[in-house]
């Protein structure tokens, strides 16, 4: 049940940097810790808006111009909100600013942006209420264990009474499992991962419960929140809330400034830094810098507050699918043209219970296992770090990491340098990505499909091979082992040399054994299969699918089907 | 500047170059320590004032202070200037790597790649050494010329301000304009790639060709940096920099040039293999000549001249052959490979 905390205090005692007296600290267990919390959560506001605010308020025209930006793009948000009648209320509200604020004197409009910037933090900081937090921890009531039996992915998941040791030998975790929970001790904790699925949240919060580290702060998407199934979960519980549809500048540095604060104030967080859900189906290669530099921004506060633990280690982590639940919706979503692609995604799979339930149960009947690979950690310039939480250069050695953020032996910010910094540590997660990025049948099988149809329609650009298959809608199995396996070789050298990472099908069987398996999967699950057999030959059906799957193998140079830029 | 009570500068590399800069910094008044990899020539130029090897008629200034100790050498500088041939490079940069901090800058100066990985200068310092702040300092710089003490310019790019500014400073007030840019890709592949044009200049000065012809090999062979460079993901402008046709410049015209000395005796019929044997200097044009063959064969890239040197160089090629051939190309639109991309 610990799964649903989604914030608690780290275990090692996070120290003080807001001026507020210090108070001896509660263990993780128990809603003594939630005071703490609630504590915390009133200090980090006053930092938020303080923060925010004074980089505003340095010059008179930046407060102007950030209280008419926000007001004129809130008002905008307001006009397509489908909640209508609160949203009138809110754009009422807005409206009565925007009149008083075009003739108020500066020390007026200082006051109604700092006032904007408080309701933003509060918002995103959410209401906590100790009640339903006991009540998602321990018991769940009669009532609502009916509703939850029928329809949640969290019983599928086995937290809830029925099955948590199918979700033990479902779920593996591998790799540096060690030295992650070492820097949790030794520092503060950013769990960065790779995202395709909102099933990747759940997924992190039951690691984490398994290698025995607390619940991280983690910022989700409002539309989580609305979600029938996880909303409930998600309200008050710490984890705060990231609406997407608010476009203005405030808004993103108040999301910003509270990750850092909760950062400083000892806070493990978590969040995807490709800052959505991965469209193509292809690992991450460019990542947010804005959210990713607040790690940095906390080291550096945290040296200047003279803290024992300053330290930031940022730790790399691939969720690795067979077959993805959202697949056909994201798919779908990146072949739209440029620029008409949606980014929030609110009628997907994972609105939909049934598609849930059906997904996971097809999963677990066929064996399929979800990998979650943790990589070695990081420190906030992007060098690895080692078991004492030490960070070494690329050939091994240790790197006295403050020199860094050092000048004339002090530590300071230098905007334009930590950018650059964000950049370095960013090649290092979305290398790591890749290293530890776990290819299986289904992505090989699809890579081999997609380019026999590249190779036998050349005429055809993506979108109409991808709307005909082409003159022929099949393949002679031989072929595809044939192109499977050589592939695979390529592959297997990129694994030799700690490139990627194979699932132990794709090593160790035959194409024939591999091939069956993925296609075994592929027609489990999804409305229609991606390919199936028929006699000796492949089908290719649901080819939006293939191209999704296979794009998995982007970034790994083996030749691929593009869309066309 | 950090240390300022101790030291504003390290020139990593007593060659021409090395010693060149130092110099110029030492003249200004900056506070330089020269490192050389011989005992004796750091020895020389502390007590005598003087690099014979390289300046045989040229007195050092004073002030400048050389050491073959490089760990004591590189503590308390606050930027390192790296001026070693690309061959020595990694392993000159890996042993810098195991006393360099953080806080320090580094700025080569090498104009070449490694060959066998095609890697540029910058990337071989961030796989050797811990620092993140480095940049690059390139341009139409003759070292005898820098000794003599006329006017000069040069650029240096760094994705980071800091490095750019504390490189300005440096030079603030002397015979040296500097520019700064962020475009390390570009500055450092238009150092690398005009030591091909060299030679191809001098063999076009070898033949007793005029400036029409030496005119024609070098816009063109512009025009190639331009295509590689944008290949290799450089800003197309850069190479309208000292670091681009300025050094194109002073490096083909200039018979001080070692990569044109090459050029004109392979033209004169002289064999690869002797001309190297007998020279004291590296010319970086015939191993950068051969990894950017390599590299625009694998990402077929049209690089006519390059091809025309190689052949010359590794192929034996008859240079009237080679100069035939790239006569007999057909010619198309000028910008065309550059405008639409």
């Amino acid at each position: 049940m610990r799964l649903l905390r989604v914030a608690a205090p780290c275990p090692h005692r996070p120290e003080q940097s807001f001026p507020v007296p210090s108070e001896s600290r509660g263990s993780r267990d128990g809603t003594r810790d939630q005071a703490l919390l609630d504590r915390d959560k009133e200090r980090a506001l006053a930092e938020v808006v303080q923060r925010v605010f004074e980089n505003y308020s340095r010059d008179p025209r930046s407060v102007e111009q950030a209280l008419f930006d926000t007001l004129y793009e809130e008002r905008r948000r307001l006009e397509t909100e489908k909640d209508r009648s609160q949203a009138r209320r809110q754009a009422s509200l807005y409206h009565q600013d925007y009149r008083e604020a075009l003739h108020a004197p500066l020390g007026r409009q200082r006051e109604l942006l700092k006032r904007i910037i408080r309701g933003f933090a509060e918002e995103v900081a959410g209401h906590f209420d100790p009640r339903i937090y006991a009540l998602a921890t321990r018991v769940i009531p009669p009532s609502l264990t009916v509703t939850l039996n029928a329809m949640s992915p969290l019983r599928l998941l086995g937290i809830l009474p029925g099955g948590p040791g199918t979700l033990h030998d479902q779920v593996d975790i591998k790799g540096e499992i060690d030295a992650f929970r070492a820097v949790a001790k030794l520092g503060t904790a950013v769990l960065v991962a790779t995202h395709s699925s909102h099933m990747d949240s759940i997924l992190l919060g039951y690691m984490l419960y398994r290698i025995g580290l607390p619940p991280f702060t983690y910022g989700a998407g409002l539309n989580l929140f609305h979600n029938k199934m996880l909303g409930f979960f998600m309200h008050n519980l710490g984890a705060y809330k990231v609406d997407r549809r608010k476009k203005a500048l405030v808004y993103k540095d108040v999301l910003k400034a509270y990750a850092g604060c909760t950062l400083e104030l000892g806070y493990h967080n978590m969040f995807f830094p490709g800052g959505t859900r991965s469209r193509s189906g292809a690992v991450e290669k460019k990542l947010k810098m804005g959210l990713l530099g607040m790690g940095l921004d906390a080291y550096i506060h945290n040296l200047i507050a003279g803290k024992e633990k300053p330290d930031i280690f940022v730790v790399p982590c691939t969720i690795n699918y067979q077959l993805v639940l959202e697949a056909e919706t994201l798919i779908d979503d990146y072949l739209k043209e440029v620029g008409k692609s949606r980014y929030i995604i609110e009628d997907d799979e994972f609105s939909k219970p049934r598609r849930v339930l059906d997904f996971v149960s097809k999963l677990f009947s066929l064996n399929s296992r979800i990998h979650m690979v943790i990589s070695r950690p990081l420190d906030v310039f992007g060098n690895t770090v080692d078991d004492e939480g030490r960070s070494l250069d690329r050939r091994g050695r240790v790197v006295d990491r403050r020199k860094y953020v050092f000048r004339n032996g002090r530590p300071l910010f230098d905007r334009q340098r930590d950018q650059e910094y964000t950049r370095e540590l960013a090649l290092s997660i979305t290398e790591a990505f890749h290293r530890d990025t776990l290819i299986n049948s289904t992505h090989l099988i699809s890579h081999a499909v997609m380019n026999w149809l590249h190779d036998h329609n050349p005429e055809l650009d993506l979108y109409r091979m991808l709307r005909t298959g082409g003159a022929r809608e099949s393949l002679p199995l031989p072929e595809a082992y044939e192109r499977l396996e050589r592939s695979r070789q390529t592959l297997g050298r990129l694994e030799q040399q700690g490139r990627l990472r194979l699932d132990d099908t794709v090593m160790r069987k035959d194409p024939v054994a591999v091939v069956s398996e993925a296609l075994a999967h592929l027609r489990s699950y999804h409305r229609t299969p991606a390919v199936t057999r028929s006699g000796d030959r492949l089908l290719h059906r649901d080819r939006n699918l293939l191209f999704y799957y296979q794009n998995r193998l982007d970034g790994f140079g083996l030749p691929m089907v593009e869309k066309p830029q | 500047m950090s240390a300022r009570a101790e030291l504003d500068v390290l020139v990593v590399g007593g060659g021409t170059f090395g010693t060149a800069l130092a110099s110029l910094l030492a003249e200004m008044g900056r506070r330089v320590r020269l490192w050389t990899r011989r005992p004796e020539q750091a020895e020389e130029i502390n007590r005598e004032h003087t690099n014979r090897r390289y300046f045989p008629s040229h007195t050092l200034p004073p002030g400048l202070e050389a050491t073959s100790d490089l760990a004591a050498a590189v503590r308390g500088a606050p930027i390192v200037f790296l001026a070693v041939p690309s061959r020595s490079f990694r392993s000159v940069a890996r042993t810098l790597g195991d006393s360099l901090e953080g806080d320090q800058c580094v700025c080569h100066t090498t104009k070449g790649f490694e060959i066998e990985t095609f890697k540029r200068m910058s990337t071989i310092l961030r796989e050797e050494t811990c620092t993140l702040k480095t940049g690059v300092f390139s341009g139409p710089n003759l070292a005898v010329e820098l000794m003599n003490g006329y006017p000069a310019g040069a650029s240096v790019a760094s994705h980071y301000q800091e490095v750019t500014a504390v490189v300005q400073d440096l030079f603030r007030g002397g015979r040296m304009r500097v520019y700064g840019g962020r475009d390390v890709a570009g500055t450092e592949i238009a150092g690398a790639f005009k030591n091909i044009l060299a030679l191809a200049a001098g063999v076009s000065d070898g033949m007793g060709f005029g400036d029409n012809s030496k005119a024609l090999v070098l816009t063109r062979g512009l025009s190639e940096m331009a295509r590689i460079g944008v290949s290799l993901g450089a800003d197309v402008f850069t190479f309208c920099g000292l670091a681009g046709i300025g050094d194109l410049m002073a490096t083909c015209a200039s018979p001080l040039s070692r990569n044109h000395q090459v050029g004109v005796r392979l033209a004169k019929g002289e064999k690869l293999s002797e001309i190297l044997t007998s020279m004291t200097q590296v010319a970086e044009g015939v191993p950068t000549t051969e990894a950017v063959q390599r590299y625009a064969v694998a990402h077929g890239l049209d690089l006519p001249i390059v091809r025309a040197m190689h052949g010359v160089l590794f192929e034996s090629w008859q240079v009237e052959d080679a100069v035939r051939n790239l006569m007999s190309i057909p010619v198309g639109d000028e910008l065309s490979a550059l405008r639409y991309r």
